[in-house]
This record gives C-alpha cells, structure tokens and sequence, in this order.
C-alpha cells in the first residue's frame, strides 16, 4: 500500500514538473491553429485567410489551418469561436462591421462581440464606391442629393441586405441630407451590383473590389468614393471627407478575433507575427490586388478601443434609424 | 474569324500538359464527388481552393471548372440506381430513372443520362464560345418582373410533375413552399420560423431537404422488404446498351433540354435543379402519352439531364464575362482568380484572353473525358444494385451523413436529413411525391424576394409584369398553361360521365 502511495505521489509531482515548462512557454503554440472564416470560400475574408494562414503557420511553426463556417451573415463562425477553447488555437478573420451590427439586427445571437471574443489585430480596409445606374443624368453627388430631395422616393438604392454595412452608411446618408430613398435589399454585393448594371436599381454603395470593374468600363457611374483620400484608379472622384458627408471612413474592415479568455502572452505573439506579416510588401500587395489596404492594429488593446467606439456609434444610429427589428 | 483565332488560342492554352493533367484530375474528382450522394462539388472545391496557389491561374481554373462540371454527370448515377439523388438536381432524374432500374434497364438509363449530359455539356460550351458577351447582356437585363414571371411559370409547371392526385400534388408545393420560407427574409432581415435558432437562419440546407426525402426515405421504405434490388436479374453487356427506339425517343428531349438548361443557366442565382425540373415538365407537357412518365419514360431522364448540365456550363457565362456569380460555386471560382491577382469583372475576356478561351477549350476536352470515363463506369455502377441491402443501405446512410456534414460542418444539418427523412415516410404512406415538395421549396423563396423587389422598385404597380416583354410572355405562357390544364380536366370529366352514361 504503501509503495502505490509512494508511486502515487511520484507520479502526480511528475506531473506537476511536466507542467510548468508549459506554463512558461505560454506564447508557444501547441498544436494546429485553426483559422475560422465566417463566410463562404471566395469572398474578402476567405481570400485574407487564405493568403495570411501559410505566413502564420511559417511564423509560429505549427499548421494553420482555414476553415470556412458560414452562415447567419457571419454569426455561425463567430459563435462557434466564441465558445472554442480559450487557448488562443482558434482564431476568427471576420468582416469586422458586421459582427458589431448583429447584436442590434437580428433576435438572437448567442454571443458578445466584447465578452466572448478577444481583439488580436485589424487586417485591412476596403473603402466603398457609390455609384450610379448609367442611364441616370446626375454628373455630381450634389446633383443626386438634388434630384432625390426633389423627388421623394424615385431614386431606389440597391444593399447587400438589411443591416450590411453599405445599407447602414446609405441611411446615414439619407438622414443626413433628409432624403427619401427607396432601399431595396438584394442578396450580397454581387447581386445588388448586378441590378444597378442593369438599371433595375439606380444607386449603390458598394466595395471597390466589387464595383470597381464595372466604373472603369463605365456600365455605371461612380459619384464619390469613402476613404481617407481619393483612389488611385478614379483619380477624378471626391472622396466622402472632401465633400463632409457622414461615414467617409466607412467601408470593410477585416479583422482577426480569439476566443476570450486566451492566454495574454499567446495573444500577444498573435498581433506580434500577424502585425509583421501584414507589414510586408508582398502581403500589402496582395491585400491591394483586393481593393484593400492593410492596416494592422499596433496592440490588441488598440482594436478593442476602435471596436467599442464603432459599436456604440452603430447601436445608436441603428436605433435612431428605426433598422433594428 | 475572330472565333477562330480564339479557338486557337484556347487550344493552344488548354493543350499544355500541364493543364490536361489538371482538367483530367478536375473532372475525374467531378465525376466521383457527384456519385457519393450528399457529398456536393461545393465542399469539394473549397477544400482544394489552397491546392490551387500553386499553380497558375488558368490550370487552376481549368480544374475547379471541371469538378463543378463533372459532378453534374454522376449526379444521376444513384438517383436511377437507388432513387437518391446525388445532387439536388438530380432529384427529378430519380421519377422515370428509378422505375427504369427497378424493369431492369439501370444500364440504359446510365448510358443514356451519361449522353444527355455530353449532348447538353458540350453543345452549350459551343454556345458559350461564340455568343457568350451577348447572352450575358441579355441575362443583365432580365430583371425582378422577369425572373418572378419565371419563376411563376416554374411553379405551375410544378404541378404537371405530380403523377398522382392532384390536391395532394398541389399541398406538396405549398408544403415545400412553407419550409422555404424558414430563414432570413430578404426584404426585411427578419427571422421566420427559425424559432431563435442559429442554425436555421439560413433556410433549410436544400441538401438536406433532398436527401432526406428522396435518400433516407427510400432506405427506411425499404427496410426488410427484398435483400437485394436487382438478385433476379441478370447483367449482360446487352443490357447495358439503349435500343435504337431508346435513342431515337432521346435526340429531341436532349435537344430541348439543352436549350432550356442553356437559357436558365445564364440568369445569376436560378440553379441547376430548376433547369432540370423545367425540361422534365416540358417533356411531359408535349408528348403524346404523357401517362407514360414516372414509370420509365427514357424522355423523362434525357431531357432534365441535359438541361442541368446545360445550366452548368452556361452558369459560367455571368460569372465569367461579367464577373457576376451565380451561386456560391461561382462565386469560390472567382475567389480563386482573386487570389491569383485577377478581379473578375466585365472586362476578364479582353485583359485575359488566354484564360477564357483557355478555359473554353478546356470544357470541351473535360466533357470528352467525362463521356469515355462515365461509359465504361455503367456496368461497374449497375452492379453496384448486387450488393445486398444490409450492406448497401448502412453504407448510403453513412455517404449522407458525411456528404451533408462536409457542405457547413454542420452536424445539425445530419438532424435535419434524419428529420426530413421521417418527413418523407409520412409523405410516402399519405400518397404525398417529394418532387413537387422539393420544387416548392426551392422556387418559393424566389418568387416571393423577387415579387415584393418588383413591388417596392415600381411602388405596387402590378402592371410592370405585362408591361416588360419577357415577364408578358412568361405570364401568358403560365396562363395558357393553366387555360390548357383546366380544359383537359373539364374534356376528361366529360369523357367519364359520357362513359358512365
């Protein structure tokens, strides 16, 4: 009996002994990582994932692997890593906009962006085009705003859906001019450009990405562009600051989130690689391919600031706006 | 000829031995993926989306493509074999594919499905490389008004899909429109019938819908009934082969399903299944023994078959020269372009030549391939019904569960099919047809988002659907439809109280 104690006792400070280099080697990864997009393969966020896991997996030695879990206009990825392990192992590259808006736009969502999920790093942002159906005669955002305040509900603006960000800046738009438009929710970004390239509808604000194709073939009309200055391909189009319109930095911000609860220091060297590999040319070309550019957060700490204040605007303008349900 | 300078190009692209060996690869896995049942060409080609950084953009093109394209020819395979539909647009080949296998022609019924799906493959890719800039301006231009008369005349076309009651056919739709419903409404981002759950704020998974009341069905229906499907019969080489009257019945559906599976695949966001459902309704509308349908009619696989192929290939008309997808396969191929540093958009022809006509030359050597790959797959497949049922069945019901769970890594998808697999029995012993179910729900939705679009960008004015030419022919082909359906019920009541007097 005795010996089993004895052995008993070996075994548990063995134990004891195994655990410590583990927890002062915190920072290390110890297994695969995964990367959670909450959209299908092929959009924004896909793409970043797709283009920073190989990076990661080099930077911290272990594989990284990208999973894509969609649905519920992002909440199903988001979810399932708010309620992963908080081990810092599973990450989420989200379009950052609408993880904040759904809280406020749909009944029920399972978790809180600011209490289940941990900043890391913002990735990048992609400012939007407003543009207009080609057969419309507006030359100017002034003329437009003119013509729609003369004529209450003729201009319709076509969304990605109720909620998406570019739905959310265009009433912002309307409210600010006191405009009366006729919002019309198309399934995604694609779809709605695809109604105004075929004047189905005659507005929208949409992702450059997207939209921008179609500018420079001139099947639509771009009228202004968000941003802090004017894009490089549309040399001739005011930007939303220049013209002091609401929401001129509006846009996709894209960024990486972990599972609250993770270990700082593992969160740490998360930003730490991420902001090194975000930081090199060849990534910030390949963001650019995108119509984006990369803007990786100095600290997590920073994100968490720039996540709390976008979301407090939001959830006030939504309520106001009446686009809560 | 510019044709023929860009076919040129396009031969000398797609015939690299580089990209042979990935069109090869692409419609090899195609072929496989579409047999599994519930196993989609979707998971299969987000999962080798990182395969692709490592080649050029084109190669990986050519072999994304030939998934998609390729998984549209196996999909039959186990919707004649066992009445499970590989993929979703596949179901409607189950009504006269079944039948056929169960007479003993499974052989027939593969050859002939694996020559529509040639025919209507490559006649569109024919189609696609000389009208393709038109026909996607022509698809810009089909707006709410028109995709909602469409829509419309797919609904009551649905009805001539039913082969039994007709009350009960008409609740099956209204059944099927009811669970499409569940979800996010468009228009207004509320949640309906989704009960607060998260799962289900995206609809009900279409691939759960179809192989829970096609696949599970089937399995549960025919639990301890025989032990194998076909243990009578005998499998000759004979067998296999379509008689002459089975090919001569077949031109003209094939024929008229391209051109309805070609038309449909154009417009972004339609789908296969209703190119398939359509030819099917269609056959059966004009021919003469109308009654023959649902109990082995060859017109009844031929037709739907290469319709969806038709849509499959046309799918890349939008997609490609105008950079707008038409469903999410689509839209992870221009993901893929993304990646390689091209943005899709109207111009993608003229900046890069040598990728569309690349891409071209490449469906016709893919659809090649698929045919002297699927041909000789026909007998290994019709064996496949010697494999005794408490093998066979567990096996299916694994294939599902794996298929569905690998489309969202869901395993509340694997709920679900078991659920509309119970579903399905209930239908079955109250004389209900799953096909106007699933037809039902997939047009539902589209009607309603694309009705309440129109009726907000025209302020309620019901005349916008007469007005635009394509919605007025589509609205009076619904009527004389409905005018036609009303008269031959009236003729044949008459017929009966004559008879009985």
């Amino acid at each position: 009996m005795i010996s089993s104690a004895r052995t008993l006792t070996g075994i548990a400070l063995a134990v004891m002994a195994l655990s410590v280099p583990v927890v002062a080697m915190a920072q290390e990864f110890q297994g695969p990582v995964r990367l959670v997009v909450p959209f299908a393969p092929g959009g924004t966020s896909d793409i970043l994932a797709r283009h920073i896991a190989p990076e990661l997996s080099d930077a911290i030695g272990q594989p990284v692997i990208v999973e894509n879990k969609a649905g519920a206009g992002g909440n199903i990825g988001a979810d399932f890593v708010a309620k992963a392990q908080p081990n810092g192992h599973t990450l989420l590259l989200s379009d950052l906009t609408s993880l904040l808006t759904a809280p406020s736009i749909m009944d029920s969502v399972a978790y809180d962006i600011e209490n289940d999920l941990s900043p890391v790093t913002m990735v990048s942002y992609s400012p939007y085009v407003l543009a207009i159906a080609k057969g419309l005669p507006h030359s100017s955002f002034d003329e437009l705003v003119e013509y729609s305040l003369n004529n209450p509900g003729a201009i319709s603006v076509a969304t990605s859906g109720i909620g998406s960000n570019n739905h959310i800046t265009t009433e912002r738009l309307a409210q600010h001019f006191d405009i009366d438009w006729n919002i019309i929710a198309y399934r995604g970004g694609s779809d709605a450009t695809r109604a105004v390239v075929s004047e189905e509808s005659d507005m929208l604000l949409n992702g450059t990405t997207a939209t921008l194709p179609f500018a420079l073939n001139e099947q639509i009309t771009p009228l202004a562009v968000t941003g802090e200055s004017r894009l490089e391909e549309l040399p001739e189009i005011p930007t939303f600051r220049e013209m002091e319109l609401p929401g001129e930095l509006d846009g996709t911000y894209q960024g990486i989130l972990v599972t609250a609860g993770s270990p700082d220091a593992i969160v740490e060297r998360l930003n730490r690689e991420l902001v090194t590999i975000l930081s090199t040319p060849d990534m910030q070309e390949k963001i650019a391919q995108q119509g984006g550019q990369a803007t990786p957060s100095e600290s997590p700490e920073d994100l968490r600031v720039w996540l709390v204040e976008q979301k407090e605007e939001l959830s006030i303008f939504i309520e106001e706006a009446g686009i809560a349900q | 000829m510019e044709l023929l300078d860009n076919l040129a190009l396009g031969i000398s692209v797609a015939f690299t031995l580089e990209n042979l060996l990935y069109c090869a690869l692409g419609v090899t896995i195609g072929m496989f993926i579409g047999v599994i049942p519930g196993v989609g060409h979707l998971a299969a080609i987000s999962m080798l989306l990182p395969l692709t950084f490592y080649v050029p953009a084109t190669t990986a093109l050519v072999m994304l493509a030939g998934i998609y394209y390729g998984a549209q020819y196996g999909g039959s395979t186990a919707a004649i074999l066992l009445n499970l539909p590989g993929t979703p647009s596949s179901a409607v080949v189950c009504l006269d594919g079944y039948p056929m296998a169960k007479q003993g022609r499974a052989g027939v019924a593969l050859f002939m499905t694996t020559v529509a799906s040639f025919v209507g493959s490559f006649i569109t890719v024919l189609v696609l490389a000389a009208f393709a800039p038109p026909l996607a301006n022509f698809a810009v231009a089909f707006n709410s008004a028109d995709y909602f008369s469409m829509m419309l005349l797919g609904l009551v076309a649905a009805a001539i899909l039913v082969q039994g009651s007709p009350v009960k056919g008409i609740a099956a739709v209204l059944f099927g429109l009811i669970f499409g419903m569940v979800g996010t409404d468009v228009s207004t981002g509320v949640q309906r019938y989704a009960f607060g759950l998260t799962f289900l704020y995206d609809g009900i998974n279409i691939v759960a819908i179809a192989m829970g009341i096609f696949g599970v069905t089937e399995v549960i229906a025919n639990v301890g009934k025989v032990s194998s499907a076909v243990t009578a019969q005998k499998i000759t080489f004979r067998s296999l082969l379509p008689t002459r009257k089975d090919i001569k019945e077949s031109i003209f559906p094939m024929l008229r399903g391209t051109g309805i599976g070609t038309g449909v695949g154009i417009l972004p966001g339609t789908g296969t299944s209703i190119a398939s459902f359509l030819a099917y309704a269609v056959e059966k509308k004009i021919s003469k023994t109308p009654s023959k349908f649902g109990k082995g009619a060859i017109e009844g696989i031929a037709a739907p078959e290469s319709a969806n192929n038709a849509s499959a290939q046309s799918a890349f008309i939008p997609t490609l020269t105008l950079g707008i997808p038409g469903d999410a396969v689509m839209a992870l191929m221009l993901g893929a372009l993304l990646i390689h540093g091209i943005t899709p958009g109207p111009n993608v022809i003229s900046d890069n030549p040598d990728l569309f006509w690349g891409l071209v030359v490449s469906f016709l050597i893919g659809n090649v391939l698929l045919l002297v790959l699927n041909i000789p797959m026909v007998g290994l497949w019709v064996r496949l019904l010697k494999v005794p049922y408490p093998i066979l069945y567990p096996s299916i019901i694994l294939f599902i569960a794996v298929g569905v769970y690998s489309i969202n890594y869901s395993s509340m998808d694997i709920m679900m099919v078991a659920f509309f697999g119970v579903v399905g029995v209930m239908l079955l012993l109250l004389g209900f047809e799953p096909a106007p179910l699933l037809l039902g729900y997939i047009l539902g939705p589209m009607i309603e988002e694309n009705f309440r679009r129109t009726m907000l960008l025209n302020r309620g004015d019901m005349m916008v659907f007469l007005e635009r030419p394509v919605s007025a022919t589509f609205v009076a082909m619904t009527l004389m439809l409905l005018l036609w359906t009303a008269y031959s019920m009236i003729k044949s009541a008459k017929h009966k109280s004559i008879e009985q007097a």
